[in-house]
């Protein structure tokens, strides 16, 4: 097994699957690469992609042998700007949190910075690079329609009770609830400008569904501390940490 | 003494008023009052098919919804009354909920300064005591519904 997140639970399993980069995700739904460009809201779809630095090809760079061994993410070799995506996990089932896409962000993307704070977790790259991560992360298990939002600002919501329709609280209302299909609509791009045409995202996830996809412990789903392995191993580094500062020889 | 009923998930326009209707059905329900995030200000410019807010009808009766429920407090007269209100909540909201009696009064029943100062020395219904946001008009917020004959 890869010995990437101890214990038995499905949370466990289905954190170990986010984690690891070999396990392909499952694909839940289709989202245009120009609807994503819009939900971004960096740049108009169809515009150039504008530049900080002229192509890697065309500067002189000094002899490196680092840059010789890491071979550059398209978006570097052109210059693209850095530019960014932010979800928000409601706690309610929400498929992916924080702390969990921080670790599997690393574990799969190049060249991308991640910032994780309790509700929300930021995603940087270039801007290219962005677009390709983020069409993955909004078609891919990471994203639920109801339970996860798209919010560059106004975040606030990951914990409050859930809407009727599962729906988890926007204060921007970018992601609305259509009743006349089921689909969830954006009729907004990340930071709240109004967008000329809705991106449909999709039916929310069903509630049993969710529970068998999540990645958050909890005392009405799975409890953690029913999960004894993960427990353990979280007592055990606790131990070694207070005790030896990591060092396995000095510690318990 | 008063209840708060307490939904796991927050009430959409539909649900509270089969809820409320239902609950103003109850003879010993003395004064309802709905609580939680106002509606969005933009909501009436939505088109139709995003908007959840309408006026809803209890006891035929129209009511303008100024907030999405969160929590409803009843004040009640009979301990009994909340075993019945626990069988209409359980018919309405699927998605679990809680009936608080922990406080004796979560609606206030004292005047304040607050009062003295928005209705000057003029008597005030104990009945309306505590049925106002304080920061808003009367009108906006207190509907009075004639209890059926």
């Amino acid at each position: 097994m890869v010995q990437i997140y101890p214990g038995t639970s499905q949370v466990a399993q289905n954190r170990r699957n986010f984690t690891n980069p070999e396990y392909e995700l499952e694909k839940l739904r289709e989202i245009a690469d120009e609807d994503v460009v819009k939900i971004l809201g960096h740049k108009a779809p169809g515009e150039e992609y504008k530049s900080v630095h002229p192509p890697l090809d065309e500067m002189d760079e000094p002899d490196d042998s680092v840059r010789e061994l890491v071979a550059p993410i398209d978006g570097a070799k052109a210059g693209d700007r850095i530019r960014y995506i932010q979800f928000v996990d409601s706690m309610y089932f929400a498929p992916a949190q924080p702390f969990l896409r921080a670790r599997s962000y690393l574990c799969r993307f190049r060249g991308i910075d991640t910032g994780t704070l309790s509700g929300r977790q930021v995603i940087e790259a270039r801007e290219r690079d962005i677009e390709r991560i983020s069409k993955y992360l909004l078609e891919t298990e990471y994203f639920d329609t109801a339970r996860t939002g798209i919010r560059g600002a106004g975040v606030h919501g990951h914990s409050l009770r859930l809407d009727e329709n599962g729906l988890m609280f926007d204060m921007l209302r970018r992601q609305v609830f259509n009743k006349e299909t089921g689909n969830v609509e954006m009729v907004k791009d990340q930071v709240g400008r109004e967008l000329d045409e809705p991106v449909v995202l999709g039916e929310p996830l069903d509630e049993e569904t969710l529970r068998s996809k999540t990645t958050i412990y909890r005392i009405d789903g799975e409890a953690y501390k029913d999960d004894v392995d993960a427990v353990k191993v979280c007592q055990r580094i606790h131990v070694s940490r207070s005790f030896g500062a990591f060092n396995p020889e000095v510690g318990w | 003494m008063d209840i708060e009923i307490f939904p796991y998930r927050i009430l959409g326009s539909d649900t509270t008023e089969s809820l409320l209707n239902d609950l103003e059905s109850l003879d010993d329900v003395k004064r309802t009052v709905i609580h939680g995030p106002r509606f969005p200000k933009g909501e009436a410019t939505l088109p139709e098919k995003y908007r959840e807010r309408r006026v809803i009808q209890i006891n035929g009766e129209d009511v303008v919804l100024q907030v999405k429920t969160a929590r409803i407090f009843l004040e009640i007269t009979m301990e009994s009354t909340i075993k019945e209100v626990e069988e209409i909540c359980e018919k309405h909201i699927p998605y679990g909920f809680d009936i608080n009696q922990d406080r004796s009064n979560y609606i206030r029943k004292q005047r304040t300064v607050t009062d003295k100062i928005k209705y000057g020395d003029s008597e005030l219904p104990d009945d309306l005591v505590g049925m106002t946001d304080q920061y808003s008009k009367f009108d906006d917020h207190v509907n009075i519904i004639k209890k059926d004959d």
